[in-house]
């Protein structure tokens, strides 16, 4: 809400600076946007044009001589409407205009300019306020020498209040100068409002035939001279940021800015009747609006009909077939409520949101209808020569008395937790102009109607608090009982987390939204999409399914940026239509970890990613992972270095490389990558830790070399001995795989360390004998491996 | 010239020459020397057959301490240069200690992880627990049980992505609240706060961002008051800003609460006394806040006669961009390893 300082000062004393004016908005009412001088321009009077001579050195310059009271200067002027006795805004030499525009005496196609003759845009008012092309002509009896400004009523500040949905009461003037008096304590100057109406009878009848219409009130002005507005209601309307039309339109929309309420003028010689009946539109009834648009309307739309057809589309635009236009005499007036949602649905469906339809949404002062009726009609008369016919033709079905609303003091003290007294509260309603009666420590508030905001105590305590000032209120923490803890799930993410920094991964957060072409991919479960209805771009209009594709278009930017060793992880969700699923996903590429001048290096490939996680596992007591190859084979990950991670016979997630003709396609190298899910992970994590004996005797340990078929996995031996070994082998550990010289093709030789340990008694040479053999003798049975000879 | 002499001549002899000693071979010759079979204590031996009886055993006497004393030097010796061996041979060991070690990799917690650890571990010593739920949310739990029935005007303070008519991404952690008090059942105080995802149907630039994360929080009890969300706001505001922080609040609107506030921390470059950086203020706005619309309450369960409550909401990246002076959020999503490298 934009408006003019010098307007507010006309209805509320403002005793203090426009910096304490704005410091006391933000902190008692309503936050400000912004505030400025309407005109940002110093050193200008107004000039008369003695002279007005082509120049000689230019097909489009002229030479003026300009009377400034103090002198006659010769003026260099482009305009082409400037001409001999007009009234004119100089700005004499020093003048600094709105963009830092200084004047200088200068000589244009050498001719001396002392100044500068202005156009309304120099000064800073937009074009579409004036829509004047050249210089502004002042009206003749402009006296020479004076500030031009003080005669367009442009010395004025404007003030910008970025108003929250429920203050609709401060999208009027009248409702900010209740606010600042309140603010600042201070008195209020509202005018009264006196209609002149002459021996004539008000003809129009007014019905509706819809709840929609919670009121209508309708005045009969006739013998309208359509005219400019005078300069100061239209400085007033372009300081609110409204576009001057003609004084009657420009009479409504300043009625509206002064009481909130919103008016529409009909032609009424126009309207083809003397009725007024507003109803909800038919279906695919249609009506041309005031912008030549044709409309085609829904029954949920509300229609002010001549009693044949609709004339007006309520709340929203008026209609084409009744405008004003300048042969306008007769005038019907409209000050109605209508029904805020539908004035909100129909608006925004046909991309009308205008002054008018914000205030319908934001609500009205039942008691501001007739008000606004009248105030129009005054200012009918005494701006625009009409004459007012006698009565008011209305629909009234609103309740016009104030609600009342109970406060105890204990409540307000039990909310705030500040010992507010009886004599502030009744000394902030009193400010607030809240009639109100006590009895002890209780209030009962007769609201105000035009504060439809305050509806609960909840919404007095905040005016009581705002009024009075945060400022009172003490810091105090709230004690309980509850004691403060992260669950265990919460617990092992942020293990997760730490873990896989420790492990040298970088967390990286991506978007959820992605395309509908890469939303899918990595999914191997083939889940389908959850889409947005309305994207912004159709890049993010599908929720993703894996974090990969989004990670992988980060490493894709790190390497552009020739930072070729990347390791990315993320912790976030998948989403499809089998619901939200939490993800722990790692992309790896380049160099893990080197340390150059001593040779090391540390290439990310299969199984340092399998490392990494390994380590994850063991960091949330993890055991029993089995690794088995891809369900099936896609363009995702390479066939050969791919495969599932189960745990306990759930799906943990896939490990592998990235296939090689994706990273070809987007000319990236080798990227390893893992995702996991979160619940499965989790969930096979065991957080709580039994403490097991050390062993008080010692362990043997035995090297083994087994020769099996090269198809048979590591991992299918080690389960194997393991069977076979039983509690007595504690550990298995691979330390050497060959294949080649002395080995029969197509085999292949796995050696490994076997430690047994029996935490009763020292283990006799003759039994771990006993368990090797026993050990081979399963090898031998279950994969046909032999002890390598 | 009796025993004695002829002893300390031993010794002094021992002791000049043993000093010029430099190797271990060089003191085994002098040790067989003088103390081995042809030394001069054996020839000392040999003239004990001449010595009366009775002087026996105070010759012998002699003999053997002068044999002890020099038995003493050839031990020192042999300590000093067993030492300097080993001190050469470490000398030789000498590397240049300024050459880099091996490196391990450190990786890197993405800020708003590690400001949203920063946040829970704050709420979670005042006695809050965290609380979690869906990003993809029925419009019922993100508007309607907030007080923000369909067509009320301040959705448009939340632009939003919808699925369907009656599914959204969440537009604010919220719902969690929604959810958390049914889960209660209406008669249970509740402490949580609630980080998350959310998402809000903005063009991405360089303040606004499609998908953002949020810590709120939410007291119920029968006592809360203004004042405990005031003292709450300027421990966070002291924790994440420095404690020389102080805050305000100003009046503001959300359907969920009421009253409803803007809350400022006192601006950290000109300490309050108005720069380029809070517009000349000295205040920088970092969330919202207020108390438990009773309309919420109801909704949910609780008995608004006994139960009050303040919710708090801020967004992190907000917070970060703050602390850190980041000037783009969307720095956040990018995932530029060399801004996430610098949060450890």
């Amino acid at each position: 809400m934009l408006f003019s300082l010098k307007w507010l000062k006309e209805l509320v004393e403002i005793p203090c600076s426009t910096n304490e004016l704005v410091s006391k908005f933000n902190l008692m009412s309503s936050e400000v946007e912004g505030y400025s001088k309407m005109v940002e321009a110093s050193n200008l009077v107004v000039g008369h044009v003695l002279t007005c001579i082509d120049h000689p050195q230019s097909d489009h310059l002229h030479i003026c001589e300009v009377d400034v009271a103090k002198e006659v200067l010769q003026i260099i002027c482009g305009a082409p409407n400037v001409a001999k006795g007009q009234k004119v805004i100089v700005a004499l030499e020093g003048a600094v205009l709105p963009g830092d525009f200084k004047i200088k005496k200068s000589t244009i196609r050498g001719v001396e300019s002392r100044g500068m003759i202005c156009s309304l845009d120099e000064l800073g008012i937009d074009h579409k306020y004036h829509q004047e092309d050249g210089i502004h002509v002042l009206p003749s009896d402009a006296v020479i020498g004076d500030n031009p400004l003080k005669l367009l009523n442009y010395d004025d500040e404007i003030i910008e209040l970025s108003l929250t949905p429920n203050r609709g009461d401060l999208m009027s003037m009248m409702g900010i100068a209740y606010d600042v008096s309140a603010m600042l304590n201070t008195s209020l100057h509202l005018s009264e409002c006196k209609v002149k109406e002459i021996a004539v009878l008000n003809p129009v009848k007014v019905s509706s035939e819809t709840n929609l219409c919670k009121s209508y009130y309708a005045r009969v002005i006739q013998g309208v001279k359509i005219t400019e507005s005078p300069y100061w209601l239209k400085a007033r309307l372009i300081a609110a940021g409204i576009r001057p039309i003609n004084n009657v339109v420009d009479i409504t929309n300043y009625v509206m800015l002064e009481t909130g309420q919103p008016l529409h003028a009909f032609d009424y010689d126009k309207l083809q009747s003397n009725e007024i009946v507003v109803r909800k539109a038919k279906k695919d009834e249609t009506i041309v609006t005031l912008d030549g648009k044709t409309r085609i309307l829904l029954e949920e739309d509300i229609v002010i009909t001549n009693g044949l057809y609709p004339v007006a589309l309520a709340g929203v635009m008026g209609g084409e077939s009744t405008q004003i236009d300048n042969s306008t005499e007769r005038i019907l007036l409209e000050s109605a409520v209508f029904y805020g949602l539908t004035i909100r649905k129909t608006s925004k469906r046909l991309d009308l949101r205008s002054e008018s339809s914000s205030r319908f949404e934001r609500g009205l002062d039942p008691n501001r209808t007739l008000l606004a009726c009248n105030r129009a009609a005054e200012l009918f008369n005494t701006l625009a020569s009409g004459n007012v016919l006698s009565q008011v033709s209305y629909f009234e079905s609103q309740s016009l008395v104030p609600l009342k609303v109970d406060l105890s003091l204990d409540k307000l003290i039990s909310v705030t937790g500040y010992r507010y007294s009886n004599e502030l509260v009744a000394s902030v309603l009193q400010r607030l102009q809240f009639d109100y009666t006590q009895n002890d420590n209780s209030f009962t508030v007769h609201v105000p109607t035009r504060r439809f905001d305050v509806k609960t105590y909840q919404d007095l305590i905040e005016e009581i608090v705002r009024i009075a000032g945060y400022e009172l209120i003490p810091t105090t923490l709230h004690s309980s009982s509850i004691p403060g803890l992260l669950t265990t799930v919460q617990k092992q993410r942020r293990i997760i987390r730490d873990t896989l920094v420790s492990l040298g991964l970088n967390e990286t957060i991506t978007y959820s939204l992605t395309s509908e072409l890469e939303a899918p991919l990595f999914d191997f479960e083939g889940h389908s999409s959850i889409k947005l209805s309305y994207p912004i771009v159709e890049n993010r209009g599908t929720m993703r399914h894996s974090q990969i594709p989004a990670m992988l278009e980060v490493l894709s930017y790190n390497i552009a940026r020739k930072n070729t060793n990347v390791q990315l992880f993320e912790i976030g969700k998948g989403y499809t239509a089998n619901g939200e699923n939490e993800l722990v996903s790692g992309l790896l590429t380049g160099i893990y970890n080197d340390s150059k001048w001593q040779g090391i290096s540390q290439k990310a490939d299969f199984f340092l990613v399998k490392g990494l996680l390994e380590s994850l596992f063991k960091s949330l007591n993890i055991n029993n992972v089995i690794y088995s190859p891809m369900a099936k084979h896609t363009d995702l990950l390479h066939p050969g270095l791919s495969a599932q991670i189960w745990v306990e016979g759930n799906l943990l997630g896939w490990i592998g490389k990235l296939h090689p003709s994706l990273l070809a396609q987007k000319g990236l190298p080798d990227v390893y990558g893992f995702e996991l899910n979160f619940n499965v992970l989790v969930n096979s994590s065991s957080p709580t830790v039994k403490m097991r004996e050390i062993p008080k005797y010692p362990s043997v340990t035995r090297d083994l070399a087994i020769v099996i078929d090269a198809k048979i996995t590591a991992q299918d031996l080690m389960n194997t001995i393991k069977k076979a070994g039983k509690k007595t082998l504690i550990d298995v550990d691979i330390f050497d795989v060959y294949q080649g010289v002395n080995i029969e093709s197509g085999k292949k030789s796995i050696a490994l360390s076997l430690v047994f340990q029996d935490y009763t008694k020292t283990l006799s040479t003759e039994e771990v004998d006993q368990l090797v053999s026993r050990i081979l003798k399963a090898v031998s049975q279950e994969l046909d491996g032999q002890l390598r000879s | 010239m009796n025993v004695k002499q002829q002893i300390d001549l031993i010794i002094q002899e021992v002791k000049q020459q043993i000093c010029s000693v430099s190797s271990m071979n060089e003191l085994s010759e002098m040790k067989a020397k003088y103390l081995g079979k042809n030394s001069p204590f054996g020839q000392l031996m040999s003239q004990m057959k001449s010595i009366p009886n009775e002087e026996k055993p105070a010759f012998g006497q002699t003999v053997n301490e002068g044999k002890n004393i020099i038995a003493e030097l050839f031990d020192q010796t042999k300590t000093s240069l067993e030492q300097k061996a080993i001190d050469e041979k470490l000398m030789n060991e000498t590397v240049d200690v300024t050459l880099p070690g091996v490196n391990f990799s450190v990786g890197s917690k993405h800020i708003l992880s590690k400001t949203i650890e920063e946040i829970e571990d704050l709420f979670i010593g005042m006695g809050y627990s965290v609380k979690e739920g869906p990003e993809i949310e029925s419009d019922l739990y993100n508007f309607e049980m907030l007080n923000l029935p369909k067509g009320h005007p301040a959705r448009d303070m939340q632009d939003t992505f919808y699925i369907t008519e009656e599914t959204l991404l969440r537009t604010h952690t919220s719902p969690v609240q929604v959810r958390t008090m049914l889960e209660t059942g209406g008669n249970k105080p509740i402490k949580i706060i609630c980080p998350g995802k959310v998402y809000r149907r903005d063009d991405d630039d360089l303040t606004h961002s499609h998908q953002f994360t949020q810590i709120e929080a939410l007291v119920v009890d029968k006592d809360v008051t203004i004042a405990d969300l005031k003292g709450t706001l300027l421990v966070l505001a002291q924790k994440m800003f420095g404690q020389e922080r102080n805050i305000r609040l100003r009046p503001s609107y959300f359907p969920f609460t009421e009253p409803s506030v803007e809350v400022d921390v006192s601006c950290g470059q000109c300490g309050g006394k108005g720069c380029s950086m809070c517009k000349q203020t000295g205040w920088i706005e970092i969330l919202g806040a207020g108390m438990v619309n009773n309309a919420v309450l109801e909704a949910a369960g609780y008995d608004s006669k006994v139960y009050q409550g303040f919710a708090l909401g801020m967004g992190i990246e907000r917070i970060a961009i703050l602390k850190y002076k980041i000037d783009d959020i969307r720095a956040f999503y990018t995932n530029d390893l060399r801004f996430n490298r610098q949060f450890k």
